[in-house]
């Protein structure tokens, strides 16, 4: 086993598991809904940029449309369907996951079974007799990046702020003069842009077809109850766990030990924290500044 | 309406244009005096055109279709107009078992079409044989299904991988490293890869399965550059293992790559950006770029009907004979009834279908394919390497499968005759 | 007037607040659609009985979740597990030992064996403080975890006795249900297994209804609308969880077993996503707090969905996903509640002499 394949295997992992919970875990984590349907939100993240280049925009402003494109769907879907659910977390499940059906079969009837595909830029990174895609291994800054923007945006703007606020206290939040139904509708969408993004940045490296969605929700799901209930710290500790899981097990037993080493991983953490890892991370921090 | 059940008389049929074979047997018709033009024709036609197979299912379909429109413009069977049940399974197996029973018992099809998959397969067989209905399942597949009432109508793993893998020793060298999906059709013909390895003095240097869920191949390929092997034997299936070409061509992973399972049924070449499929080869009965009269003439005439369509993928190939090649044989035996038909099969039959002059081994119930490599290079144009007509060997020449002296309802596996198939040996 | 009181007090034990459905006029209704479904394949046939099975062993499957979801509170993603433990249980054991009575035994045996799953996987959950949502999305990891393991089981080596595991094609040809030993054995085909299914649904369903009308129903109530303030009342709230776990463990490999033999297979679709999500739907569209509505919804909505398939219609999944979407958004409190309380209201209005409902339905 080389070392580079294990570290250029572990970024492919890590930002895989980071940005296919990222949305799922934004709108979970703030808004309490769990989105059945996020897979098809990538899905259609993933069509938008495909589509644009097709019709010929440059790779990045296409990945700018795909986002855009989900950041309206979510818009239009959060004011229209998602917002009489908010009290109504397992009702909310069940109606994201009759819109993944639509979304998904309607983009069938639309644009068929498959559409031309874009393919990777940027070459490999050769190293002795291996070589790795340059793409793949750019994802984990990518990644990181995506994670301190949301932190960034989350605790130093005052949009964020409010929007904590809504999520902690919805009342008070209201009393003292917040939107707290412009809150959730903006935070359903920055949910949905984010899944648009890990579309747009999966495009050109995985098959765009309708079914697509399916191939990120295990890894989200199991992210996001690896993570606990913070959604930026959890969501980048459960990306490390489960990506050096993945990355080891993968390596030394083949992908399916791989996958399954990453599910009992999710059950034992689960089991042994109920709060996930942000729940063991605070616990650690309450007894150090207990001491 | 005589027919010798010596089998060494074959019926010669014209599968595609029909005008000549078409005169022939009205004069059966009547000769035979069977109860034509007072029954109707029910073809089910059940192939997936929404779910996780509608690529591959949407063109069995629209290939259905077309050959039902073309008898039916010559007079439809036995003079009736064909009708079809054509639901759509939605890549369910549970709704495939509902679907077929509803064709069974409540339509009375006559015939079926149905399945993509071994897995779909395998789950509406016992439907089908407990209730003796004559099925056609059309996917290339693992092969060793000898069934009295299943026509296998794609080409085997034996003949797929026979036509290209020694072609890639021959080119490449003799050592092979196999991915393959994590399901029976890819340890199947995983396991095919190694009696032919066997078979042409090369040898298996890596085999890796891979879960048909599986969508990031970096390790995958990291492996198969340790292992530095002449060719790899690429034996991917499904809309996540797509993602393997545009990630190994973004890695440089440029051995020469063979296949039985790529391009032929899910069009890679036509969906994904160049140079993604370059150096690619298959072994396949079919791909729509086979540059024959006979065939651009039917692709023509597929498009004509389904302007939009994406592509001619080897099953929809294999629809469309096999069901004019049941109407020679409803047509040669003067009824629909399914026994009849069976038996006048299980005497062979020769049949000019788009991919050539192929035949039906009526003892084994499967196809003589004219097998052809197909190479795709770095601007995804597809050329023909090599051509030959292979027979379905495993079950007629192995096993000795013979579905006319025999009932059967059994699958054999290669790793019950080959030692080197069965890897717990290893 | 004799045989009034009879009918009053043989329905009694099924009734009160936590059911629909709490009236003479209930009972008679219940007895009569009864009666059609029994007569069912008589009228139709053996094959109209087979297919309809399908829906009446999958409303056992919803049943097994309306008493974890709807009364206790518990939202499992996992029913269809225990459904799949089951179901590959009997195949394993009536396929290695192929006898008739090992067929007939299979059936308990592996019932017993998915509530023995539900028991581990429940202590696991509720005896670790997993809470809520999380419980949700444990269960829905743990059918996944069993997706990708069984897909994987196409090799040779994975094989349980005789028996191949199959992989992603799953097990054919599973034994249809048996009882009996020897020559004296029955198998239950067609309309018989129709009427097998038929009693093993209204069983349960009147079983649940004793339950949930019962002192461990009021519990299981307590637990759902207030777990700590139960637990402060002297409750072992973790083992009223556990316990309502392990039966729907058993309900749902009881449905599991029948699936199994419905189609003579098993694969392992059966814990993907889209299967673990179907019951959710039901239960939701059907009431979740109902009982009768998790069984109404179930046979509707499969009757629909196939319907919609036979069609061939690239249209269906659509309209299927929009009527569910319209059912969550205009109807919340489940179809047939709504439609319960409409009658109620009607009756109200028009009845001069209605004989008085004693438990109004909440």
């Amino acid at each position: 086993m080389n070392a580079l394949n294990l570290v250029f295997q572990f970024a492919d992992n890590f930002a895989f598991v980071v940005l296919a919970a990222v949305g799922l875990a934004v709108i979970f984590g703030m808004m309490g809904v769990i989105n059945l349907g996020h897979g098809e939100f990538i899905m259609i993240g993933a069509y938008g940029t495909t589509l644009s280049a097709n019709a010929g925009a440059p790779l990045p402003v296409a990945m700018a449309v795909g986002v855009l494109v989900t950041a309206v769907m979510g818009f239009v879907l959060e004011r229209t369907i998602i917002h009489r659910l908010y009290d109504r977390l397992f009702d909310s499940m069940v109606a994201t996951w009759a819109l993944g059906l639509i979304l998904t079969q309607g983009m069938r009837i639309l644009f068929g079974n498959s559409i031309p595909q874009v393919s990777t830029p940027l070459g490999n990174i050769a190293y002795g007799e291996f070589s790795y895609s340059t793409y793949r291994v750019l994802l984990l800054p990518v990644a990181l990046l995506v994670l301190g923007g949301l932190y960034v945006v989350f605790t130093r703007t005052e949009f964020g702020i409010r929007a904590r606020a809504t999520i902690q206290d919805p009342d008070t939040a209201r009393a003292l003069g917040v939107d707290t139904d412009r809150m959730y509708t903006a935070t359903f969408v920055i949910g949905s842009a984010l899944a648009g993004l890990t579309g747009a940045l999966y495009a050109p490296t995985l098959t765009v077809v309708p079914g697509m969605g399916s191939s990120f929700l295990v890894e989200a799901f199991v992210a996001v109850v690896v993570g606990g209930p913070s959604v930026l710290l959890g969501t980048t500790l459960s990306g490390g766990l489960l990506g050096t899981i993945d990355a080891v097990f993968t390596n030394l037993f083949g992908t399916f030990y791989g996958q399954i080493a990453m599910l009992l991983t999710a059950i034992v953490v689960i089991r042994v924290l109920s709060n996930g890892l942000t729940g063991l991370v605070e616990s650690v921090r309450n007894r150090v500044e207990g001491e | 309406m005589t027919e010798q059940r010596s089998g060494l008389s074959r019926r010669s049929f014209l599968a595609t244009g029909g005008a000549i074979g078409g005169a022939a047997l009205a004069g059966c018709l009547t000769g035979g005096g069977g109860s034509g033009g007072e029954e109707t024709v029910t073809l089910g036609i059940i192939e997936d055109r929404s779910g996780n197979f509608a690529l591959n299912g949407t063109p069995k379909y629209n290939a259905s279709m077309l050959a039902i429109e073309e008898l039916n413009e010559e007079g439809g069977i036995l003079g009736n107009e064909i009708e079809t049940f054509a639901p759509d399974p939605q890549s369910d197996n549970q709704r495939y078992q509902q679907l077929t029973r509803q064709a069974i018992n409540e339509e009375n099809v006559d015939a079926l079409w149905a399945g993509y998959s071994s897995a779909t397969r395998e789950t509406i067989r016992p439907i089908i044989d407990q209730n003796e209905q004559l099925y056609f399942y059309t996917t290339q597949y693992e092969g060793g299904v000898c069934d009295s009432y299943t026509f296998c109508m794609g080409a085997t793993a034996r003949q797929q991988l026979g036509s290209v893998l020694p072609y890639m020793v021959e080119n490449f060298g003799s050592d092979i490293y196999t991915i393959a999906a994590d399901y029976n059709f890819g340890q199947l013909s995983a396991d095919w890869v190694r009696v032919l390895a066997d078979e042409n003095d090369a040898n298996v240097i890596g085999e890796e399965f891979i879960p048909l869920s599986v969508t990031d191949f970096g390790s995958t390929i990291n492996n198969i550059q340790e292992a530095d092997p002449d060719f790899v034997m690429a034996l991917l299936v499904g809309a996540n293992h797509t993602s393997f070409w545009n990630q190994r061509t973004s890695a440089g992973l440029d051995v020469p790559m063979g296949t039985s399972t790529v391009m032929a049924q899910g069009y890679q070449h036509k969906r994904l950006d160049p140079p993604a499929m370059a150096n690619v080869y298959g072994g396949f009965n079919y791909m729509e770029e086979i540059p024959t009269d006979r065939n651009q003439e039917f692709v023509e005439r597929y498009y004509e009907k389904f302007p939009d369509a994406a592509y001619i993928n080897e099953e929809a190939v294999n629809n469309y004979f096999s069901i004019k090649m049941y109407a020679r044989a409803a047509e040669a035996v003067g009824s629909t009834n399914q026994a009849d038909i069976i038996e006048e099969l299980e005497t062979g039959m020769d049949v000019s279908a788009p991919e050539g002059d192929i035949s039906l081994q009526g003892p084994v119930h499967h196809m003589t394919h004219n097998m052809r490599v197909f190479r795709c290079d770095e601007n995804h144009n597809i050329t023909v390497e090599d051509e030959q007509l292979i027979p379905e060997q495993f079950l007629s020449e192995t096993v000795g499968c013979n579905l006319r002296e025999n009932e059967e309802t059994t699958q054999y596996v290669p790793a019950d005759y080959y030692e080197e198939a069965d890897a717990t040996q290893e | 007037m004799g045989l009034g009181d009879t009918f009053d007090r043989l329905r009694r034990p099924f009734e009160g607040p936590n059911t629909l459905g709490n009236s003479r006029a209930f009972w008679v209704g219940f007895l009569v659609v009864l009666a059609g479904l029994v007569g069912y394949p008589i009228g139709f046939g053996s094959y109209a009985a087979s297919s309809a099975a399908l829906y009446l062993l999958y409303a056992i499957l919803a049943l097994s979740l309306t008493v974890i979801w709807g009364y206790t509170g518990i939202l499992s993603f996992g029913q269809v597990v225990f459904f799949g433990v089951a179901g590959y249980s009997f195949a394993l054991i009536s396929m290695n030992l192929e006898s008739a009575l090992a067929t007939t035994l299979a059936l308990p045996v592996a019932v017993g064996l998915a509530t023995l799953a539900a028991l581990v996987l429940g202590y696991f959950m509720f005896y670790g403080e997993v809470r809520d949502v999380y419980v949700t999305i444990l269960t829905l990891v743990v059918a996944l975890v069993l997706n990708t393991f069984m897909a994987q089981t196409a090799g040779s080596e994975w094989t349980v006795g005789s028996v191949a595991l199959g992989g992603f094609n799953g097990i054919p040809a599973i034994p249809s249900l048996t009882f009996g030993v020897g020559e004296a054995a029955v198998t239950l085909d067609g309309s018989a297994f129709y009427w097998f299914t038929l009693a093993a649904l209204v069983a349960s369903y009147l079983g649940l209804r004793a339950l949930v009308n019962g002192r461990f129903g009021y519990t299981m109530v307590a637990t759902r609308e207030d777990e700590d303030r139960t637990e402060m009342l002297g409750y072992d709230v973790r083992r009223v969880k556990l316990l309502v776990f392990a039966l729907g463990g058993a309900l749902a490999g009881l449905s599991g077993v029948l699936y199994a033999t419905w189609g003579n297979y098993i694969s392992p679709s059966v814990f993907g996503i889209t299967f673990a999500s179907i019951p959710v739907v039901w239960v939701a569209v059907g009431g979740r707090r109902s009982l009768l509505g998790a069984i109404v919804a179930t046979v509707v909505i499969e009757w629909f969905r196939q319907q919609l398939s036979a069609t061939g219609s690239q249209y269906a999944l659509i309209i299927v996903g929009v009527v569910l979407l319209a059912a969550i958004l205009f109807v919340p409190e489940g179809v047939v509640p709504r439609l319960d309380a409409a009658l109620t209201d009607v009756r109200d209005r028009f009845a001069t002499n209605a004989d008085t409902p004693e438990g109004t339905p909440e």
